[in-house]
């Protein structure tokens, strides 16, 4: 009783703002742009083309692009305060070729699709692995890596199955990865313990608060060899998915543009590179030819 | 806007609500206790006691919820204190808001004319006949606007828990968001739910105000 009624209230609200929002729509073309979104996006793209094509970036100087700041090793700031990482090296690489400076955004797994969304980065680099459901909100470049989900669990208690989660137990995710849409989708029983940044999920697990910490597979490695007493019980979970960099929804020219420069710099081996520069302390060397992906082919 | 979207959305922010509103409340009631004790124990100048509330509301009124948050949710358990994330959202609310409502009802107290106190006592009175029956009456319909304005601030703070993975209004959205894109259909549905939680206190707020208007002595 008391949630349909709770549910009336919504829909009669709902409907109340839908129409206040119609009605001022009629004085600004801002509030329904915003309001249709996509479909006004489609019918004028002059007016409400969010993204910004390459002469254009060229012609700022500068180029936008989003980046973790507390993923490390891929995208971190380090300990002088400079953007440093996997993904960085690669975006450095990018500045460079574009022969523009590089505005760091600094992003949450969250809002990745929505800072492309609004235009607020040109590029997102951070670890963004390719699927159906950003495809359709953002368009991804060639990939750049491999990645597959995996499971950190206490070396005392090793979850090496999530069979083996019990009712009470809570695993953690970071909201907006893939590994928690896979969770929801496969694992809708098991109860997920969510934040919304990796230096939070990372400080939650080592005080012990979940039993497990589901992610990227290359992250939760990472975590276990750093932090003793830790260890990977599900190395390898899902489909394996790649990395890619994304740009906004219909930004041709970007896409086109990066998809050459992967290409060109995987004649000179660039990811490998950057894996032995800002990944080989951490894996070692026997995961460079799993994660590295060159020129855009995955093997 | 997609209305099939926000139907399909709609039983995730309840449950949301539920629990903003929840932990909202307790964290509102334990607020008010400490205001009231606390500001009590001010009014009376209880010795030692008035000097650590003071140092307690310095020390709450001047750093933000979220900081506090962080403080009891990451940074306790490495001293061995574990406490449920509910519980740690409860805290963080009954802290903060109760350094807010004992300046809040201290102020009410001390705008009682002490000539009224000192009448009540030499007619006989008791001290807590005196507090009970004539101050902390007037001082509370007189604290009544900033108590609501605590309560409305309490609840839209509420909105810093994702942080202790606590799924409130604020992070339900984000995480939504996050994991299916819908960023018109999840922001309208968080400002409506917001609404929903706070325009009813909005207006308990004002009738109460205007309930308790007259009890001021010789007005």
């Amino acid at each position: 009783m008391k949630k349909n009624l709770l549910t009336k209230v919504v829909t009669v609200l709902s409907a109340a703002t839908l129409g206040a929002v119609a009605l001022t729509g009629c004085g600004s073309s801002n509030a329904t742009a915003i309001a249709d979104g996509q479909t006004a996006k489609a019918a004028s793209p002059d007016s409400s083309v969010v993204y910004r094509t390459v002469d254009e970036i060229k012609d700022s100087g500068t180029i936008n692009i989003g980046v973790f700041s507390d993923k490390s090793p891929f995208g971190y700031v380090d300990e002088n305060g400079n953007y440093a990482g996997y993904d960085v090296y690669f975006a450095e690489r990018i500045g460079q070729d574009l022969g523009v400076k590089i505005n760091y955004v600094s992003t949450e797994a969250a809002n990745r699709i929505e800072y492309l969304q609004t235009g607020k980065v040109d590029i997102i680099l951070a670890n963004f692995t390719v699927t159906e459901e950003r495809a359709q909100e953002v368009d991804f470049a060639l990939p750049y890596m491999n990645v597959a989900l995996g499971v950190v669990s206490p070396s005392d208690a090793v979850l090496s199955s999530l069979d083996d989660v019990k009712a009470e137990d809570e695993i953690i995710v970071i909201s907006g990865t893939t590994a928690e849409t896979y969770l929801e989708k496969n694992y809708p029983d098991i109860k997920l313990q969510k934040y919304d940044a990796y230096a939070e999920a990372k400080t939650a697990f080592e005080n012990g608060n979940a039993i497990a910490w589901a992610n990227d597979n290359t992250e939760v490695i990472a975590f276990a060899i750093e932090n003793e007493g830790f260890t990977v019980g599900i190395p390898s979970l899902g489909d394996a998915d790649t990395i890619a960099p994304a740009v906004t929804k219909g930004n041709e020219s970007l896409l086109t543009w990066l998809n050459e420069e992967i290409e060109a710099i995987g004649a000179e081996n660039f990811f490998h590179a950057d894996y032995e520069a800002t990944l080989l302390d951490t894996y070692g060397a026997d995961y460079e030819n799993t994660l590295v992906v060159e020129g855009g082919k995955v093997q | 806007m997609d209305i099939e979207v926000i139907r399909s959305y709609i039983p995730l922010y309840n449950e949301a609500l539920l629990l903003t509103f929840k932990i909202g409340m307790l964290g509102i009631l334990t607020a008010f206790i400490i205001g009231l004790s606390g500001a009590a124990a001010l009014y009376f100048k209880v010795p030692v006691i008035g000097k650590i509330l003071t140092a307690y509301i310095e020390l709450f009124r001047n750093t933000p919820l979220l900081v506090q948050l962080f403080f009891i949710y990451f940074a306790l358990p490495k001293l061995g204190i574990r406490i449920s994330a509910q519980t740690c959202g409860i805290m963080g609310l009954g802290l903060i808001g109760g350094a807010y409502m004992i300046e809040t009802m201290r102020s009410g107290l001390e705008s009682i004319d002490i000539i009224q106190s000192e009448s009540a006592l030499s007619l006989g009175m008791s001290k807590g006949q005196v507090f009970w029956n004539i101050i902390l009456p007037q001082a509370i319909s007189i604290s009544i606007p900033g108590i609501m304005a605590n309560v409305i601030f309490l609840l839209k703070e509420t909105s810093v828990f994702s942080t202790i993975s606590l799924m409130d209004l604020m992070f339900t959205a984000k995480d939504l968001i996050g994991m299916y894109a819908k960023t018109i259909e999840c922001l309208f549905l968080l400002v409506v739910y917001y609404l929903i939680m706070l325009l009813p206190v909005s207006i308990l707020g004002s009738v109460v105000e205007r309930r308790v208007r007259y009890a001021g002595f010789g007005d």
